[in-house]
C-alpha cells in the first residue's frame, strides 16, 4: 500500500512537471484561456480604478502579480517546443501574453490614474475578448 | 456566560474553517461551474459537524484528543503512518497559509514579499508565545467575520436565487466530468481539512470540557462550521456571479478580494482583505497548534498552551520547528495558492486514517461510558466514513487527469 501510494505521489508530480513540455493543442487551448482570464480580470481592474475610489496599493500590487502571471506565458510559449502545425498560433498567444503583459506594466506604474485606467480598459477588453 | 463562550467557539471554528484552502476552491469551483456545486458544501460541512462534535465529545468525557486516539486504536504502525501523512499534509498547509498572510500583507502594504514573510513568521510566532487562548480566539475569530462582506457582495451581484437553490440539488451539466468530480474532491477535502478536528479536540481538552459541555460543544460545532459553510456559499456565489460570465479564473488571493471590490467598493475591498488576512492568520495558528499536538499526542510528551514553554518543551520546540520549516518551504518562493491545492488535495488521502479512530473510540464504552454514539450519529459518521474512503481514492488520480484542476 505504501508502495503504491508513494508511486501515485511520483506519478502526480511527474503529471505536473510535464506541463512544462512540449505544447499540444490542448494545452495552447486551456494557456489561451487563462491568458483571456487575465485580460479579462485587467478590464474589470483597470474598470474600478477608472470608475471608483480603489485602494492604490492594492491596484498596483494586484496589476503587477497579474503582469507577472502574463509576462510568464510570454516566456512559456515563446520558447517551449509544440507539436507540428501549431508552433505559429503558439508564438502568436506568446505576443498576445506580451501585450497583456505591457498592459499590466502600464496600470501597475500608475495605479492612481484614472484617465489611464480608462484607457486601458478597452484594450484589455480587446486582448481578451471579455463580455 | 454560556452565550458568550459559545459565541468565542463559532468565531474560533469561523476562522478555522475558512482557510486559504476553501477561498481559493469555493470562489474557482463558482468561476469553472457556477452553482452546480454548492451541494458539496452542504455535504462537507455536514460531515465536519458530524466529526468534530464526535471529537469534542470524546474530549471532554476521555480527556483524548485525536492523536491520543489515533495512537490507541490503530496500532504503532498504522499511526505513525498516520502522523507521517498529517504531519506533511499540516507542514503544507501552514506554509500555505503563512504565503496567504504574506500576500494579505502585500496588497494592503505594498511591500516586498519576502520580508513579508518574515514579518508573518515573526509574528505568528510571537502571537502564539504571549497570547492566550481566548484573545487568539478573539482576534482571529472577529477578523475572520470581516469575511461577511462577501455575503453581502454575493447579495449584491443579484444572483439568480433559482440557479442558486438549484445547486443544492446534485447535478451534472458540463462536459468536463473529471473537472467537476476534481473540484467536488476538493471541497470536501477543504471543509474536512484533518487539522480542523486535530484542533478542536486539543483545544476541548486544552479548554478542560467535561461532560457539563457537551451541549457547547453541539453548539460550536454546528453553528460554528455552520457560518463557515455559509461563507464558502458566499465565495462560490461571488465566483458564480461575478468571474464565471466574464471568462475570468480567480486564482489570486488579489482576485479573490477584488470580488468584493466590484459590488461594494474601496470599503468592501478592505474588509474581505482584513477578513482574508485574519482568517489565513487563524488557519496558520490552528495548524501550527495542530502540528505540534500531533507530535506531542502521539509521542506521550507533555503538551498545552496553557503549559508554560518550560512545562512542556518539546511541544514549544515542536511548533517552532514547524514555524521555521514552513518558513524554509514558503521562503523559496513557491505560490501559496498552488500549495494550498497540493495540500488540500493530499490531505484527503490522510482522510479516513484520522476519522477512522474517532469513530472507533466514540463507539468504545469503555472510553465514552453513556456517551458514546447514539444511531444518528453512528449512521452519519459510517456514511461518511465511506464517502471519505471513496474520495481518498480518488483524489489523486483525479489530481493528475486533470493537470491539478487546469482542465
Amino acid at each position: 500500500v505504501r508502495r503504491a501510494t508513494l508511486l501515485l505521489v511520483l506519478l502526480a508530480f511527474v503529471a505536473v512537471g510535464c506541463n512544462g513540455g512540449t505544447v499540444d493543442q490542448h494545452a495552447l487551448d486551456k494557456d489561451s484561456e487563462a491568458i483571456d482570464s487575465l485580460a479579462c480580470e485587467g478590464a474589470l481592474l483597470a474598470h474600478e480604478i477608472a470608475n471608483t475610489a480603489s485602494l492604490t496599493t492594492f491596484s498596483r500590487v494586484h496589476a503587477g502579480e497579474l503582469y507577472t502571471r502574463a509576462a510568464n506565458f510570454q516566456d512559456a510559449l515563446s520558447t517551449r517546443p509544440t507539436t507540428p502545425r501549431i508552433e505559429q498560433a503558439v508564438r502568436e498567444e506568446a505576443k498576445k501574453a506580451g501585450r497583456i503583459a505591457a498592459l499590466f506594466d502600464q496600470l501597475a506604474a500608475d495605479p492612481s490614474s484614472p484617465r489611464l485606467a480608462a484607457k486601458l480598459e478597452p484594450r484589455f477588453v480587446k486582448q481578451g475578448e471579455c463580455e | 456566560m454560556k452565550i458568550f463562550q459559545v459565541a468565542l467557539g463559532i468565531l474560533a471554528a469561523i476562522g478555522g474553517f475558512v482557510d486559504i484552502g476553501d477561498l481559493v476552491f469555493n470562489s474557482a469551483a463558482g468561476a469553472t461551474f457556477g452553482y452546480q456545486l454548492l451541494w458539496v458544501v452542504v455535504i462537507g460541512v455536514i460531515g465536519i459537524i458530524v466529526y468534530s462534535e464526535m471529537c469534542g465529545r470524546i474530549a471532554a468525557i476521555s480527556k483524548k484528543a485525536v492523536f491520543d486516539a489515533v495512537r490507541e486504536r490503530v496500532g504503532f504502525t498504522a499511526g505513525l503512518i498516520t502522523l507521517i501523512a498529517a504531519q506533511v499534509v499540516n507542514l503544507m498547509t501552514l506554509a500555505a497559509e503563512v504565503g496567504g498572510v504574506a500576500i494579505c500583507l502585500r496588497l494592503l502594504s505594498g511591500l516586498p514579499y519576502r520580508w513579508l514573510i518574515l514579518l508573518a513568521i515573526f509574528a505568528l510566532g510571537v502571537v502564539v508565545w504571549v497570547t492566550s487562548f481566548e484573545w487568539i480566539e478573539r482576534i482571529f475569530g472577529y477578523g475572520g467575520l470581516c469575511l461577511l462582506v462577501f455575503a453581502v457582495a454575493a447579495i449584491k451581484l443579484e444572483p439568480d436565487w433559482g440557479d442558486v437553490a438549484h445547486g443544492l440539488v446534485p447535478h451534472l451539466e458540463t462536459k468536463d466530468t473529471l473537472l467537476y468530480f476534481y473540484f467536488a474532491v476538493g471541497l470536501l477535502g477543504a471543509a474536512m481539512t484533518p487539522y480542523e478536528v486535530y484542533f478542536y479536540s486539543s483545544g476541548g481538552v486544552e479548554e478542560e470540557w467535561t461532560e457539563k459541555d457537551i451541549g457547547l460543544n453541539r453548539a460550536n460545532a454546528i453553528i460554528g462550521y455552520g457560518l463557515g459553510g455559509f461563507l464558502s456559499f458566499a465565495l462560490m456565489i461571488v465566483g458564480g456571479a461575478l468571474f464565471l460570465p466574464q471568462g475570468i479564473e480567480p486564482e489570486t488571493l488579489g482576485s479573490i478580494a477584488l470580488g468584493a471590490q466590484i459590488p461594494l467598493g474601496e470599503t468592501g475591498l478592505v474588509l474581505a482583505l482584513v477578513g482574508i488576512l485574519l482568517a489565513v492568520g487563524g488557519a496558520s495558528i490552528d495548524t501550527l497548534f495542530a502540528g505540534a499536538y500531533n507530535f506531542a499526542q502521539f509521542f506521550g510528551w507533555e503538551w498545552g498552551r496553557y503549559r508554560s514553554a518550560a512545562g512542556a518543551p518539546r511541544f514549544t520546540l515542536g511548533w517552532m520547528v514547524l514555524l521555521v520549516l514552513a518558513l524554509g518551504i514558503v521562503i523559496t518562493g513557491v505560490d501559496p495558492v498552488q500549495l494550498t491545492e497540493y495540500a488540500v488535495i493530499f490531505s484527503v488521502v490522510a482522510l479516513p486514517l484520522t476519522y477512522l479512530p474517532i469513530l472507533l473510540v466514540a463507539n468504545d464504552r469503555a472510553y465514552m461510558g453513556s456517551y458514546v454514539n447514539g444511531r444518528l450519529a453512528n449512521v452519519l459518521g459510517g456514511v461518511y466514513l465511506v464517502v471519505i474512503v471513496v474520495i481518498s481514492l480518488t483524489a489523486i488520480p483525479l489530481m493528475i487527469l486533470t493537470n491539478v484542476g487546469q482542465g
